[in-house]
């Protein structure tokens, strides 16, 4: 059984969203054996929900039979976990030194004129948000971001704005 | 110049296992099962002089033979696939590119552990190595390379188990890789015990970094000889090296271990970008202090990078030339080990603020000459961190003002940036 320490923390669900539970918790089924597969649980809750919900840190204690602090500890050690909903496509942008001396302050910033949104804000149709990140490992992509898992670059503010308008038309 | 770890990189379809075979592959793998005892592999692999290519260097063959002489089981090998060092991708190259020359550098580690176990363990980022290494253990274990009495061998078992992270450099530390194996947080571990007698949920663990273990087929195929004969005098074999930052053609080059920076930037990287004079460069990520151009002539290899007050580290070369202001360098640098400190430790958790609040002060024209030998006294303190992350925050910073002084002084003096980066306004505060 998990263990429950305080009130439980404010839910975060959408109203259609409490179905996908099921679904998360078929998920874990074949992860409840495996140990150390918290990690992977919570890669399980993101698919769900973009995100990793209370409601989810909650079930994946319960399955995997862990404290919730535990699992909770996990979540806000790793920085591509979410704690609140995430956009379609998150626009990871590496701020350190290869892609800092290339360009990359002003890839951010055009990224940024450009949804109208500051770093780690959605976008109001859900689809966009930029992240100002730690080395990417695409150094000699430099300035390099990811969209989700996607390596692109080298990159510059015209070329920035041109792959969001290509990300925008997949989506027209 | 014989390659040894980006030898197959050029080939079609590189990643899968029929490109693989058609290359020659796992005949390595066959030789040790048919040929060699677990002893023979260690001792082949000692005298090699093969060492750990993530960044400490030390002597793989005594590590296998220290896991094996340890007689708790079962036994692992694990493939440190973390590379999340700042200007370093050299990892994601093999990971993409080679996925079974890893594999079978693992069973043949495997073999010498006496080893059962393994787990492959990817930086959460580094999506299409997931896809291709996941791909390619899927492969083995269909081919008969992984699993139960492996090519016929009787007694020879071997399970892989593929693990992502998800954001965490701390993690590329080996004991703080065990942690997230496990599911846990990222925090590093006490050592000792070490990793050889208690890794991996407390068992005899090899942990290997993916280039390292890439260099083993070949080693046992050609020998401890031909391997040694690649490098230069005790730096054996070769490294990849990467270049990024202000360098005409950034990419990953395999040359000689001890290859000088001058070979690696001029005549591998097409030199400085636009023609540019070099100010400087860091021989292996941002835990490395960077050298001014008198060094060019340096031999990129442990013993003369810490004879210059640097390390080798991960071989991820980066380049500055007179564009790059030194005080914006360094405080990018701290800025990353701000973020990246696990805060486990107290040297560390608040140590590297310190650090990043020095640089901002200078930068902003507020800076004394004080703070110079603060940064000097703050980097004796966190030398007393829990792991190398803490030991090594520091360094950069500290190498910039002994490397590049003048032009700190400049900051701190003039209040002027002779790269022209730091904007100071009449207040005194960065524009």
């Amino acid at each position: 059984m998990a263990i429950h320490a305080g009130a439980p923390r404010r839910s975060t669900l959408a109203p259609g969203d409490h179905a996908k539970l099921d679904d998360l918790r078929a998920r874990l089924a074949n992860m409840k054996d495996e140990p150390g597969a918290t990690l992977e649980a919570l890669y399980a809750a993101q698919a769900v929900f973009s995100y990793v919900p209370p409601e989810a840190v909650t079930m994946i204690a319960e399955e995997l039979r862990l404290p919730e602090s535990e699992v909770f500890g996990v979540l806000t050690f790793y920085t591509m976990f979410h704690r609140k909903p995430s956009a379609k496509y998150v626009l990871r942008v590496c701020r350190d030194l290869s892609c800092h001396i290339s360009g990359a302050p002003a890839v951010l910033q055009a990224l940024n004129d450009e949804l109208g949104t500051r770093v780690s804000e959605v976008t109001e149709d859900g689809l966009f948000e930029t992240e100002s990140v730690s080395c990417l490992g695409l150094c000699d992509l430099q300035p390099a971001l990811m969209v989700n898992l996607e390596q692109h670059g080298p990159l510059d503010a015209e070329k920035a704005r041109s792959l969001l308008a290509d990300l925008r038309a997949r989506e027209a | 110049m014989e390659l040894v770890v980006t030898k197959n990189f050029g080939n079609p379809q590189s990643w899968t296992l029929e490109s693989y075979r058609n290359a020659g592959g796992y005949q390595a793998l066959e030789k040790v099962l048919n040929e060699m005892t677990p002893e023979d592999v260690s001792e082949l692999v000692k005298e090699s002089g093969l060492s750990g290519r993530g960044g400490a260097f030390f002597p793989t063959g005594l590590k296998w033979q220290f896991v094996r002489s340890d007689p708790k089981t079962p036994r692992y090998v694990v493939i440190n696939g973390d590379e999340s060092e700042p200007g370093t991708y050299v990892n994601r190259y093999s990971l993409e590119l080679d996925p079974h020359l890893m594999l079978e550098g693992m069973l043949i580690a495997a073999y010498s552990c006496n080893a059962t176990l393994g787990y492959v363990y990817i930086r959460g980022e580094y999506g299409l190595a997931h896809e291709r290494t996941q791909a390619a253990i899927a492969e083995a274990y269909e081919a008969g390379y992984l699993g139960r009495n492996i090519l016929g061998k009787d007694g020879f078992d071997f399970e892989v188990t593929f693990r992502r992270g998800a954001g965490a450099y701390i993690v590329g530390e080996e004991t703080a890789l065990f942690n997230s194996l496990e599911g846990k947080r990222g925090n590093p571990r006490y050592k000792p015990p070490f990793p050889t007698n208690v890794g991996v949920w407390g068992l005899p663990t090899a942990i290997n970094n993916v280039e390292t273990l890439s260099a083993a087929p070949a080693i046992i195929e050609n020998g401890a000889e031909w391997f040694q004969n690649l490098g230069h005098g005790e730096a054996t074999g070769t490294k990849m090296y990467c270049l990024s930052g202000r360098v005409a053609k950034p990419g990953v080059h395999e040359l000689p271990l001890g290859t000088t920076a001058r070979e690696l930037i001029y005549d591998y990287g097409g030199g400085v970008l636009d023609g540019r004079p070099l100010k400087g460069f860091k021989p292996g990520g941002a835990s490395s202090a960077a050298l001014g151009p008198e060094h060019l002539d340096a031999a990129l290899e442990p013993r003369s990078m810490a004879a210059l007050g640097t390390i080798m580290g991960t071989g991820g070369v980066v380049v500055y030339d007179d564009t790059v202001c030194m005080v914006d360098a360094a405080y990018r640098d701290a800025l990353f080990f701000e973020e990246e400190s696990c805060g486990f430790c107290i040297p560390c958790r608040e140590g590297a603020p310190n650090l990043v609040q020095i640089c901002e002060r200078i930068m902003h024209g507020q800076g004394t000459m004080h703070d110079l030998d603060l940064l000097e006294d703050l980097g004796a303190s966190m030398m007393a961190s829990f792991c190398g992350l803490g030991q090594f925050a520091h360094q950069p910073v500290r190498g910039a003002v002994r490397a590049f002084r003048d032009e700190f002084e400049a900051h701190i003096r003039d209040r002027h940036c002779p790269a022209g980066v730091c904007q100071f306004s009449n207040n005194g505060r960065l524009a």
